[in-house]
C-alpha cells in the first residue's frame, strides 16, 4: 500500500516538474477559463429567464446551466486527450519502455499517468465554479454534496475509462483516435453541455442517453444548481454506475490486449 | 544454475499490409523474421558479448529477454524462472540499460529521473536517496545529478541509463551497443566499467550486444556471433580464435557469411 502511494506520488511529481518547467501553461489555462466564462455570461444575457421552459428543471438560468456543462466536460476532454497524449509521448521518447521494464503494474501506470492532469482539471473545474459564483453572480443555494461527490466520482471513473480506451488505440495504431472524435464532438453536441438535451429531435435524443456525460451533467446540475434530494439524483447515479461498471474493467482489459499487441509487433517504441 | 537459457527462440515481426495487398491476399501472412530458432546459454558472472552485423537480431533478442517484446515460439529461463510464466519474478533479476537516450525526461534533472524510476521499482522513500547515491557513485555521475538531463553529454546519458538499470540491483544487466556514438575515451570508460566493476567486482552477468570486434575481443569472457537471426558461433575468445592462431575478424567474417 505504501509503495503504491509512493509510486502514484512519483508520477504526480514527474508531471508537476515537467509542466512547471513550462512556466506559462498554468497562467494561460486560467486566463482561458476566465475568458470563456465571460463569453457565456454575456451570451446568457440574450436568453431571458422564464421565456424558456426547457431550462426550468435546471433553475431557469442559462449561465449556471452552461457553466456546469463546460466546467465538467473539461474533465472528459482532459482524460481523453491527455492520457493518449502521455502514452504517445512515452512511446516516441522511449520512456514507455523504461516504465514497462520497471516493477509497476499496468493499472498503476495508467492511474499514475493521469493523476496530475486529473488534479489539475479538478482545480480548473473548481476555479470555473468559484469564478462563476463570485465574479459572475451564479446562484447556488444549497449544494447536495453527497449527490455531487457521488456523481463526480463515477463521472471521473467513466471518463478515465474512455481515456484509457483512447490510449489503447494510440498504442496500437499510433494515430487517429476515433474515441476522441466520438466523445469530443459528439458529447459536446449531444451530451447536454451547452443546451438541455430536451431540445434535440426525438431520435437523436436516444444517442444522448448512450453517453455517460449526459448523466454526469444531469446529476451535477441537480446537485449543484437546484439542490435536489439524493433520490432525485439517484437515476443519474445508477446510470453512471452501469457505465463505470462496464467501461472500467473493459478499458483495463483492452489496455492489456493493446500492450500485448504492441509487444508482439515490437512497437512499444515507434515513431 | 545458468544465468540465461534460451531454447528455440523465434520471432517474426508482423508487417502492416498495404491496402492493395489486403485486397488481393487478405490471408497471406507477411512478416520480417528477426530470430529463427536461437539456442543459447549464458553462464553467471560473465561478460557475454552478442556480436553481429546490423539487423542480425541483437536488439530483438535483448528486448525479448527484458520482457519488452513477445516471442512467437521458444523458451527463456532466467535465473531459473520462466520468462513467459513468471514475468514479474524475472523482472527482479534483470536490468536493461535502454540505449534510447530519450528514454529519460529531458527537462528533469538526473536525480529527479532516477528518483522517479526508483519509485516505480518499489524502492521505498526511506532508502531511495541512499540507493540513488550509490548508483551515481558507481557510474561516477554524483556531481552531475542536479543538472537537467538535457545538459548531459551522450556518454553521461549512457551512464545514466546504466545507473537506472542498476537501481534494482539486478544479477543480469543487458546493454545494447552502449558505446555507440561515444568518443574513444568515454567508450573505454563504459567498457572498463562493465567488465571490471560490474562483472569482476560485483559478479554481475553482463549481456552486451555490440558490432565492435575489438570491443568484444578485449572485454568478453564469451562471444556469440549472431547473423540473420541465428547463432552462428559461440565460445571464449581463445577458443574461437584457436588460441590466437586465427584473427577474430576472420572467425566473425566466416560465421556471418556462412548460410
Ligand atoms: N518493430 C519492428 N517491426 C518490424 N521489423 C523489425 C522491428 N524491429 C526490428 N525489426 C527487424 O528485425 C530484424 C532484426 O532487427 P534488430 O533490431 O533486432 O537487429 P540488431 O542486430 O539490433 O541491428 P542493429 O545493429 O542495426 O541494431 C531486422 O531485419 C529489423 O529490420
Ligand atoms: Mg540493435
Amino acid at each position: 500500500m505504501n509503495t503504491l502511494i509512493q509510486k502514484l506520488f512519483a508520477f504526480l511529481k514527474r508531471d508537476f516538474l515537467e509542466e512547471a518547467s513550462y512556466k506559462f501553461s498554468f497562467v494561460t489555462s486560467f486566463v482561458g477559463i476566465f475568458l470563456s466564462s465571460a463569453t457565456f455570461f454575456f451570451i446568457s444575457k440574450l436568453i431571458s429567464p422564464n421565456s424558456d421552459s426547457v431550462l426550468d428543471p435546471y433553475g431557469g438560468d442559462y449561465f449556471s446551466f452552461v457553466i456546469i456543462g463546460i466546467a465538467f466536460s473539461g474533465l472528459l476532454a482532459m482524460f481523453q486527450e491527455r492520457l493518449p497524449a502521455v502514452i504517445r509521448q512515452a512511446q516516441i521518447t522511449g520512456t514507455l519502455e523504461a516504465i514497462l521494464v520497471s516493477r509497476t503494474s499496468i493499472p498503476v501506470i495508467l492511474f499514475g499517468s493521469s493523476l496530475y492532469y486529473f488534479l489539475f482539471s479538478v482545480v480548473s473545474t473548481v476555479f470555473h465554479l468559484v469564478l462563476a459564483v463570485i465574479v459572475f453572480g451564479m446562484q447556488v443555494e444549497q449544494i447536495n454534496w453527497l449527490g455531487a461527490l457521488a456523481t463526480f466520482f463515477l463521472t471521473a471513473v467513466c471518463f478515465l475509462s474512455i481515456g484509457i480506451l483512447s490510449a489503447c488505440f494510440i498504442l496500437v495504431y499510433k494515430k487517429g483516435n476515433p474515441f476522441s472524435w466520438i466523445y469530443g464532438s459528439v458529447s459536446g453536441l449531444l451530451g447536454g453541455v451547452f443546451f438541455p438535451i430536451k431540445v434535440l429531435p426525438g431520435w437523436i435524443k436516444w444517442i444522448s442517453y448512450l453517453l455517460p456525460i449526459t448523466y454526469s451533467l444531469e446529476g451535477l446540475r441537480k446537485s449543484i444548481i437546484t439542490s435536489s434530494s439524493f433520490s432525485e439524483i439517484l437515476p443519474s447515479i445508477l446510470a453512471l454506475s452501469v457505465f463505470a461498471g462496464i467501461f472500467f474493467p473493459l478499458s483495463l482489459y483492452t489496455f492489456r490486449l493493446a500492450l500485448k499487441k504492441a509487444k508482439k509487433d515490437g512497437t512499444l517504441t515507434h515513431y | 544454475m545458468k544465468a540465461i537459457q534460451i531454447e528455440k527462440l523465434k520471432k517474426v515481426y508482423p508487417v502492416v499490409k498495404g491496402y492493395r495487398e489486403l485486397l488481393f491476399h487478405p490471408f497471406r501472412r507477411k512478416g520480417i523474421t528477426a530470430l529463427r530458432g536461437i539456442d543459447l546459454e549464458v553462464e553467471p558472472s560473465q561478460c557475454f558479448c552478442l556480436m553481429g552485423p546490423n539487423g542480425a537480431g541483437k536488439t530483438t533478442l535483448i528486448k525479448i529477454l527484458s520482457t519488452l517484446v513477445l516471442p512467437d515460439e521458444g523458451n527463456v529461463i532466467i535465473n531459473g524462472h520462466d520468462l513467459k510464466i513468471n514475468t514479474d519474478e524475472v523482472k527482479k533479476h534483470i536490468g536493461f540499460a535502454l540505449s534510447e537516450e530519450r528514454s529519460f525526461y529531458w527537462r528533469l534533472t538526473g536525480l529527479q529521473n532516477l528518483d522517479f524510476f526508483a519509485a516505480l521499482n518499489g524502492i521505498p522513500l526511506s532508502h531511495r536517496r541512499e540507493k540513488i547515491q550509490e548508483v551515481l557513485n558507481l557510474v561516477g555521475l554524483e556531481n552531475a545529478a542536479e543538472r537537467r538531463f538535457n545538459t548531459y553529454s551522450t556518454g553521461m546519458r549512457q551512464m545514466m541509463a546504466i545507473a537506472r538499470a542498476l537501481l534494482t540491483d539486478p544479477d543480469i544487466l543487458f546493454v545494447d551497443e552502449p558505446t555507440r556514438s561515444l568518443d574513444p575515451v568515454a567508450a573505454q570508460n563504459i567498457r572498463n566499467f562493465l567488465r571490471k566493476d560490474m562483472v569482476e567486482n560485483h559478479k554481475k552477468t553482463v549481456f552486451w550486444a555490440t558490432h565492435d570486434l575489438s570491443e568484444a575481443q578485449e572485454f568478453a569472457h564469451t562471444i556469440a556471433v549472431i547473423a540473420q537471426g541465428q547463432i552462428r558461433d559461440k565460445g571464449s575468445v581463445s577458443d574461437l580464435t584457436e588460441q590466437g592462431k586465427i584473427s577474430l575478424q576472420k572467425v566473425y567474417k566466416k560465421a556471418v557469411e556462412e548460410s
